[in-house]
């Protein structure tokens, strides 16, 4: 959460050119296909856009406007999904996804927010430690019997909640994969929630609590790597946490790598080959957690020098997200030809599902995983591919509420379907 | 509610509900346009209302009318002038209006008011076909730059936007209907002087009506043939750029020793009708290019090194060479522009065949990166009277202690049209809290130079300027009587 001082600087930095509602204009490829945000896409009205969030931000601040209806409606339709902050900063290096990140806190801390929907999630993470209110004591459930993690490791599998207890799935297929890669790996017995929905609306103080246990249980782990298959488990151990503890991401006890960055090093080193066939079209779908908010964080104390100098600042401009290895891995997949959507990179359009809005809003969700499925049916694609439980979530609904006949696959299964 | 609750709800039955709102969170939202700094001039609107056709544009101007609610309206937000200057205004926002159409066969294309240049660019590039992306960016509204005056650096071979408007469908102010050009006569943008009225003058005045004079609805707008490779993007984040095809398309950085060099080889580019693009390039703005992506910090570190190294006199032009249906002309263009340059005694350079700005993006804005807000006096005048302002310009600069903005008196950029018929002058000036008063004083310098000495602006309604170009603000004043009665579209 944003200082009040640096909060209003960055909105007062805004000039509303609206750069924030496109991708990368160089990058358009239709008309179809050339809106970033998915509120302003759906809803039109300026006010459900960064643009509009940021002057809303600075006339809350300053007392002439209040949460209204309206205002609660946009910012919590909001999916954070960055594009608008990447944008911004090709011209304008303004921090807008932080301020709107901001205005959910102080929603949040005027008793405003969250939705009901939300405040669920942290009713059930401190009854039981994970965002569905289910048992704790099957989170390992999913476990294969044939798949035996070590009891100490240098690499620690952190599966995250969706994984657990909803796509079990997808996190047996990273372990088998693990295995196959001959990895030596471990899982934590205790494993709370991630806290990452709690973060993305504004509920600091649950979130914290499940990142102070996480990271002490990483810490008494003794594991140097942390690999996850879960996009938002990624982005908020390795933003996130740091940013709560007002550290940067290399100043934490651990690494994070996604599995796909793990798999890719493997492959680069020589040490790992896909050695089955799978003759299939595919394109991928860069979920934002994993491209363009999955950059480093790098703790800052706001200090200016004139006219605009941010001394000492680095910067997190969407380029340095984990944009190859996945490609890479596709790639290296006998049979398997890779086909890009107009929207990637950071260009990517978002599933839908992330800040909240799966949880609140499904319908808007879907709508916006919708616009995703029609892109990708565009590019003639047999499956859309992505690295993210909730992706794969929202995307197959999506795929099937429209009669698409597009599959859709986490990027693991597909990993595993290609190694004998 | 300030807005009659008779008329809010005929508003909401003419869009449906979902399309309207006076939620005082929309409406604030909707206060401010882009390009100008908060004040209390800009009105949070009454209510905020969002048409999808021309016939809902009438029904709701015609409801302004019988209520006598005042409105504006406005598209992409990244406008000069389109805010409410009256409390309780309807704001028209006309983004759901982004239907394309193209003609491939007559080489048009009709678009609404919320058709963003990089949209219709994108639909046209697969094509074969190009149009132009003004300055200020790809994110802005075809529609309205074309309305006004559309400059563009394509516009040295394309001329500015406003020679490509054709048809238009325009709705008064009072709510009544006018189709110009060859629409009047047939349902067909293809002409835009006739058959039937031609009004677009009054639209683009000096600096477009600024919704004065009711709202266009749809316009056509002439598309040109281009190249049949693909332009593909490379890059990511600030570093995005186009590939150009290198045999269709070369770029040349010329630096000349004297500004009269320049400036006449510039003229002799024009007269021997080569290029795509013809320019001037400040050195500072060279520098924001070279150090995007390091921000404001990166930029100044960058500056203070290279800025004193300018030197007195010098003058860098850029040319995009351009083989406009053939490899061969490109190597014709090639060898006469290189015979130009050794004429006049510059050095030329060849530069990576990419374009980072041309033909999408256009990040005019980026240069409020370097800190502060831009702040610029532009005129649109002959290559000559361009120059002549620029070195008047910096003479008023020079007056300043301590400088307004530490350029070395190079942020005035030259930017020639139609083969250097005519050129628009730029200079930039930076705002910031510490310098805000000494701004605006010299803008009014600036303004009074051009009432005395015979320059020009873009900004005829200024009180210096106004009254010795022919009396502008009341002329405009007149016609605005004329077609709004009622002084409702955009009072104020």
């Amino acid at each position: 959460m944003l200082k009040v001082d640096e909060y209003k600087h960055q909105a007062e930095t805004c000039v509303r050119c609206s750069y924030c509602k496109f991708p990368d204009l160089n990058y358009i490829k239709s008309s179809r296909f050339s809106r970033q945000c998915p509120i302003d896409t759906r809803y039109r009205f300026n006010l459900y856009s960064a643009h509009g969030l940021l002057h809303s931000a600075l006339a809350e601040l300053s007392g002439k406007l209040e949460f209204t209806p309206k205002l609660m409606d946009a910012l919590w339709h909001c999916t954070l999904c960055g594009g608008c902050d990447t944008k911004c900063k090709r011209n304008l290096d303004v921090e807008v996804l932080q301020v709107i990140e901001t205005l959910r806190c102080r929603c949040v801390e005027q008793g405003k927010g969250p939705l009901p929907e939300h405040k669920m999630l942290a009713d059930n993470v401190k009854s039981s430690h994970n965002i569905y209110g289910a048992d704790p004591k099957e989170r390992l459930n999913w476990m294969p019997p044939d798949v035996k993690p070590a009891r100490k490791a240098d690499i620690l599998y952190f599966v995250g909640d969706p994984m657990s207890y909803r796509r079990p799935e997808l996190a047996q297929a990273t372990v088998r994969l693990l295995s196959k890669a001959g990895a030596k790996f471990m899982v934590l017995e205790d494993e709370w929630s991630s806290g990452h929905e709690l973060f993305a609306t504004g509920q600091l103080a649950p979130a914290k609590e499940m990142a102070d246990h996480n990271i002490k249980a990483i810490k008494e782990s003794g594991a140097k790597t942390v690999i996850t298959s879960d996009a938002e488990c990624y982005k908020t151990l390795k933003v996130d946490y740091p940013k709560i503890m007002e550290k940067s991401t290399e100043d934490m006890p651990y690494t994070v790598l996604h599995i796909t960055e793990y798999i890719d090093q493997l492959m680069q080193d020589g040490k790992f080959k896909f050695n089955r066939r799978v003759p299939m079209k595919v394109t991928y779908h860069d979920p934002c957690n994993l491209g363009r908010l999955a950059e480093p964080w790098y703790h800052w104390e706001p200090k200016y020098e004139p006219p605009n100098i941010a001394v000492g600042k680095t910067w997190r401009r969407g380029e340095k997200g984990v944009y190859e290895p996945p490609r890479n891995i596709l790639k290296a997949i006998r049979g398997l030809e890779l086909t890009e959507m107009e929207r990637h990179h950071d260009n990517a359009w978002c599933c839908g599902y992330g800040g909240g809005v799966g949880t609140a809003f499904p319908d808007f969700a879907l709508w916006t995983a919708g616009e995703r499925i029609e892109e990708a049916m565009t590019t003639g694609a047999e499956a859309i591919v992505s690295s993210c439980p909730n992706c794969k979530d929202i995307l197959g609904r999506a795929a099937d509420a429209n009669n698409a006949g597009i599959k859709v696959y986490d990027i693991t299964e597909v990993m595993l379907r290609a190694i004998r | 509610m300030s807005i009659p609750r008779e008329a809010y709800q005929t508003l909401q039955s003419i869009v449906g509900p979902e399309w309207v709102s006076d939620d005082p969170a929309i409406c604030e939202a909707d206060r401010y346009c882009s390009l100008s700094s908060p004040s209390d001039e800009q009105r949070r609107p009454g209510c905020s209302i969002e048409p999808a056709s021309t016939e809902e544009v009438q029904a709701i101007v015609k409801v302004a009318n019988r209520y006598k609610i005042p409105y504006v309206c406005t598209s992409t937000f990244y406008s000069a002038g389109t805010y409410a200057r009256k409390d309780d205004s309807i704001l028209i926002d006309l983004k759901r209006m982004n239907n394309i159409e193209i003609d491939e066969k007559n080489l048009y294309a009709i678009v609404g008011p919320g058709v963003a240049f990089s949209a219709l660019q994108a639909d046209l590039l697969k094509r074969g076909l190009i149009t132009f992306v003004p300055g200020c960016g790809g994110n802005s509204s075809v529609l309205a730059n074309t309305v006004n005056m559309g400059d563009a650096p394509i516009g040295w071979r394309y001329g500015l936007g406003y020679q490509r408007l054709l048809g238009v469908e325009w709705v008064l102010p009072d709510g009544e209907m006018l189709k110009m050009g060859s629409l009047s006569m047939s349902n067909d943008y293809f002409w835009g002087e006739g058959p039937g009225p031609d009004l677009r003058g009054l639209l683009r005045g000096c600096a477009g009506h600024q919704s004065k004079l009711g709202v266009v609805t749809k316009i056509g707008v002439k598309i040109f043939p281009f190249v049949s490779e693909e332009l593909e993007p490379q890059g990511l984040a600030f570093h995005s750029h186009m590939v150009l095809p290198p045999n269709r398309f070369k770029w040349y950085n010329i630096r000349f020793y004297s500004r009269e060099d320049a400036i006449n080889a510039m003229f002799e580019i024009g007269r021997s009708e080569i290029g795509l693009v013809v320019m001037t390039v400040p050195p500072m703005f060279r520098s924001m290019a070279r150090t995007r992506g390091v921000g404001c910090g990166g930029f100044w570190e960058a500056w203070k090194e290279n800025g004193p190294k300018v030197k007195p006199n010098q003058e860098d032009l850029r040319v995009l060479l351009y083989g406009i249906g053939s490899d061969k002309r490109l190597e014709y263009e090639e060898k006469v522009l290189l015979d130009i340059v050794k004429d006049y005694g510059g050095s030329p350079r060849e530069a990576p065949c990419r374009d980072e700005t041309n033909f999408m993006a256009a990040d005019a804005i980026c240069a409020n990166v370097v800190g502060g807000r831009f702040s610029s006096e532009v005129s649109y005048e002959s290559i000559n009277q361009a120059v002549r302002y620029s070195r008047v310009v910096n003479e008023i600069t020079d007056k300043y202690k301590p400088r307004i903005l530490e350029d070395y008196g190079t942020t005035n950029w030259v930017c020639p049209y139609e083969l250097g018929y005519i050129a628009k002058m730029e200079c930039l000036r930076m705002s910031s809290v510490e310098n805000r008063d000494a701004l605006d004083k010299w803008h009014e310098d600036v303004h009074e130079f051009c009432a005395t000495g015979g320059g020009s602006t873009i900004f005829p309604e200024d009180e210096i300027f106004g009254p010795v170009w022919g009396n502008y603000p009341e002329k405009e004043a007149k016609i605005k009587k004329a077609f709004d009665p009622n002084n409702i579209s955009a009072p104020g």
